[in-house]
């Protein structure tokens, strides 16, 4: 997907008792005068809530009333952390339909939530619950600091090099926790004789970290582009969409155009199929339905490779619903993890709403393409007690490849 | 008019009351923090951004139940709380903009369908529940809630009725106020009505008592708070056709829209006149407007549902009178385009363009006056004259982007026109000096409407300010608003609905 806004002017941060920037301020008059708020009804949170503050609307509404003197940062301290950063509130806003094909600027909510989240725990204003949040990124600092070894200890006896022109890099919630989706990806990899390599040491890249510490993130995102670079990589294929849109999105305005393809590894797989170089040997006999990644789908606007792996998929009954639609719903996890560590009352209701819709559909499994909506759905299932099985696609195609995850 | 003067009512200061008002809702839905108030100070555009503190609710309330919605207007009463509800915050007439702060009432967490009748084709819902996505459950067993006005998937039902909002397919299958069976009101004393007609909450039609349902639409919040509605839902239609017929001059198109009017076809949704004005300004300033031949100077938009014999006869039917009429056929493609985009034509940031043709971001109004078929030329070119005199004066603060002109009533495509002048407004840079222009153009179109018989609005409600001094003193008069401070002040003896709105302060 083709990026068209970045706003240098949320590069100010919003500090308390100090003027807003003027171009702020006339940016969020564009969505206050929209009262057609298309970004409320299909906002996840607001469908379980019905709050409209934490709506596209709300964040810009109330900045820029804070811009004409009605406004108090530190009361905001909670506002921010009701966005999933799904992005369907920018895909849906009508700026973005008509003055994204004319004008080329769109609305940038997500960008605007983590800016917020950002300037607010500069000045010490966190949201409640954030301990949480910030003893994940002091654990996955940890691993950043800690040895190569456990970095890539999910790759034990897969016997992959530490560099190639083609490179996959898999993130540390992928490594650590979620470690049957590397590996399914690897083994999938190797069994289609794709020769690539994986980095020695990959640096952080979690998204609870660039809402903190932008400094720090950036300085990880380098180091990753740079790492990259020296392994030989002429394409990297990412694992985790999460990642993938930090890549294609975010890291390009820090360090410039990539030196290499970003690929995400469904499009690469489905390639593989294509060409036929991924056989499958065995049927899977299921009625599935797909859940799209908020970070895939809204973000990136990726969605057409699940679909034709799915299809191409031997005995598989799917029923997967349009693209377009699937953006009211989200896991419930948030492109940062923060939502649900923060609020996880709302993120299971919008995790059972998931799950109860596919069940609508007849589904019996509901595939996923990443691990952090494969872990949400997963404990989703336990507490609710509705019977959809979450499993990652990748596994799937493992599956019907003959292969052991 | 007397100036508003709310010292003589004695409210009760809303902050003394925040924990009782958590023990009703729960604390998580008694929000004080100003962002959270500030938001909900607004409704559709204009709005005096230059005073903006004035309008802001003292806290927002999200209560969850009747009993809840009861027991917050309980102790509103008790303590002479002002109490203003808000659905969808989407309403042109300014009825969720609180004119003396107080408690914000927000509906939309009272968002379930909570039961579909198909043998009775009825639906009973909240007051949050969105039409779009109520048509999405309907859709599962061939219903359809026709409400469908430009803000079709914002606007909550709960709005619709306290609005009295209007339907663009409200010719085919009716607006509101034609469409609710039945209605549960809190009034403002907390006690709980049902209002509507015959032993069950489905039956439409009874001749017997007064019809006090009625009286519930429109009202912006000055009456009570509707709870819950029964809804009248008709088939899906098998079929939809828009078509689209070329004019060479206003004269050409008003004459062809009476002729279609009065055709006597019956699975007509809606005809839609834009006038030259409009055409100019599609052609000027809208980027995705498909072009129309150059000879076209306005167009008569006739969109049809139904079966598909119904709606096939129709379109021979209209072609043969439109023919007659001198219009051109333009082809289906302008015509699915551009009812594919009625719901686009609604309150959003918009580019115009200066006297040098220099793009300033504007925002969209537009005045709904209802006009008698008689008058439409005088009364749109009389509109047109109106704003363009305050366009001159005032580059980069107005714009006037042309008129629609739907048929008015439900179910009948004759006789009266919703006769609606797009105006644009540069909100950001409106300043004291300014929002007193705005309010003497609002008031020169309103008394231009009521002088040729029409209607200062037919679908938005008239309480703005520019609007509702016309209103009370040229439109409502032999009597009528007497009776409006009547009925005000037996259901509401304290005077904390909405107050202020509609003038009704003069009742006390």
């Amino acid at each position: 997907m083709e990026i068209l806004s970045y706003k240098k002017f949320y590069e100010d941060p919003v500090k308390k008792g100090e003027k807003v920037d003027d171009e702020l301020s006339k940016d969020c008059y564009n969505v206050f005068a929209c009262r057609h708020k298309f970004c409320r009804e299909w906002c996840p949170d607001y469908v379980e809530e019905g709050n409209e503050s934490y709506t596209s609307y709300g964040y810009h509404t109330g900045l820029l009333a804070l811009s004409r003197g009605n406004g108090d940062l530190s009361e905001m301290k909670n506002a921010y952390i009701h966005c999933l950063e799904c992005g369907q509130c920018e895909l849906k806003c009508p700026n973005t339909m008509f003055g994204g094909d004319f004008y080329r600027v769109t609305t940038t909510t997500v960008d605007l939530v983590r800016k917020m989240r950002r300037d607010l725990h500069a000045q010490g204003i966190d949201y409640d619950g954030f301990e949480e949040v910030q003893k994940t990124i002091d654990d996955f600092k940890a691993h950043d600091a800690g040895p190569d070894e456990d970095l890539t200890s999910w790759a034990a006896g897969l016997d992959l090099p530490f560099e190639g022109e083609t490179m996959m890099f898999v993130d540390y919630y992928n490594a650590f926790q979620t470690r049957e989706v590397p590996i399914a990806a690897a083994k999938i990899l190797k069994a289609a004789g794709v020769k690539f390599g994986i980095l020695k040491h990959p640096h952080i890249t979690t998204g609870e970290l660039y809402e903190t510490d932008e400094d720090a993130w950036v300085d990880a995102a380098k180091k990753n582009v740079e790492a990259l670079k020296e392994a030989g990589a002429k394409t990297v294929i990412i694992v985790n969409p999460h990642e993938y849109s930090y890549f294609i999105k975010e890291y390009p305005r820090y360090v410039g155009e990539l030196p290499f393809d970003v690929v995400f590894i469904t499009d690469y797989v489905n390639d593989l199929i294509k060409a036929g170089t991924i056989k499958f040997v065995k049927p899977y006999n299921k009625k599935v339905t797909f859940h799209d990644p908020c970070s895939l789908n809204k973000l990136c606007g990726n969605y057409k490779a699940p679909r034709e792996i799915i299809a191409a998929l031997p005995g598989t009954h799917a029923e997967i619903e349009d693209p377009v639609l699937q953006w009211k719903y989200c896991c419930g996890n948030g492109v940062s993890s923060a939502f649900r560590k923060a609020l996880p009352d709302v993120s299971y209701k919008i995790g059972v709403r998931r799950l109860k819709h596919a069940n609508d559909v007849g589904a019996e499994v509901l595939l996923v393409a990443c691990p952090h909506c494969k872990d949400m759905f997963a404990e989703t299932k336990t507490k609710s007690g509705i019977n959809i099985e979450p499993v990652h696609i990748l596994e799937v195609v493992a599956y019907c490849m003959g292969i052991e995850v | 008019m007397e100036k508003m003067d709310f010292s003589k009512f004695g409210y009760g200061k809303v902050a003394d009351h925040i924990e009782e008002l958590k023990d009703i809702v729960g604390p998580e839905n008694v929000m004080t923090a100003m962002h959270d108030r500030a938001m909900r100070a607004a409704s559709c555009a204009p709005f005096p951004m230059q005073r903006w503190e004035d309008h802001i609710p003292d806290v927002v309330v999200l209560p969850g139940s009747t009993e809840e919605v009861s027991e917050v207007m309980k102790l509103a009463n008790k303590y002479k709380l002002p109490v203003v509800p808000r659905g969808a915050g989407c309403g042109l007439a300014d009825g969720a903009f609180p004119l003396n702060k107080g408690i914000c009432l927000d509906m939309k967490r009272m968002n379930e369908i909570l039961e579909v009748d198909d043998i009775n084709r009825t639906v009973t819902v909240q007051p949050g529940v969105n039409m779009q996505e109520l048509n999405k459950v309907l859709d599962k067993v061939g219903m359809y809630y026709p409400d469908d006005p430009a803000s079709y998937g914002t606007a909550v039902i709960g709005g619709r009725i306290g609005t009295n909002g209007w339907s663009v397919g409200g010719a085919g299958s009716g607006h509101p106020a034609n469409l609710v069976c039945s209605m549960e009101v809190v009034l403002p004393t907390g006690e709980v009505v049902w209002l509507g007609k015959g032993g069950s909450r489905k039956c439409r039609n009874s001749s017997a008592g007064y019809r006090m349902l009625e009286l519930f639409f429109g009202h912006q919040g000055t009456l009570g708070v509707v709870t819950e509605a029964v809804l009248d839902c008709c088939p899906k239609p098998e079929v939809e056709f828009p078509s689209y017929y070329g004019f060479a001059s206003y004269e050409e198109a008003y004459n062809a829209l009476y002729q279609i009017g009065i055709s006597g076809v019956k699975c007509a949704v809606n005809y839609i006149m834009f006038d030259d004005e409009k055409i100019d300004f599609l052609r000027r300033d809208d980027e995705a407007f498909i072009p129309l031949p150059e000879s076209v100077k306005c167009v008569v938009m006739a969109t049809f549902a139904g079966t598909e014999g119904e709606v096939l006869a129709a379109r021979k039917k209209i072609l043969g009178i439109m023919k007659k009429m001198k219009g051109t056929y333009l082809g289906e493609e302008q015509a699915w385009g551009d009812w594919a985009t009625r719901h686009d034509r609604y309150h959003l940031a918009v580019h115009c363009r200066d006297g040098q043709g220099q793009v300033v971001t504007m925002s969209w109004h537009c005045e709904d006056n209802c006009m008698i078929h008689s008058e439409l030329p005088e009364f749109t070119h009389g509109l047109h004259k109106i704003v363009k005199k305050y366009v001159d004066k005032y580059d980069n603060i107005f714009n006037d982007a042309g008129c629609f002109i739907y048929c008015g009533g439900p179910y009948r495509t004759w006789g009266d026109y919703l006769a609606e002048v797009d105006v644009f407004i540069n909100e950001y840079a409106m300043t004291p000096e300014l929002w007193e222009v705005w309010l003497d153009m609002k008031r020169e179109i309103a008394e231009l409407a009521v002088d040729l018989g029409g209607s200062i609005s037919i679908c938005h409600g008239a309480c703005r300010e520019g609007d509702v001094d016309v209103l009370i003193e040229k439109e409502l008069v032999d009597g009528q608003f007497e009776m409006m401070k009547k009925i005000k002040k037996l259901f509401d003896p304290n005077n904390i609905m909405n107050p202020g709105k509609y003038r009704l302060d003069l009742a006390y």
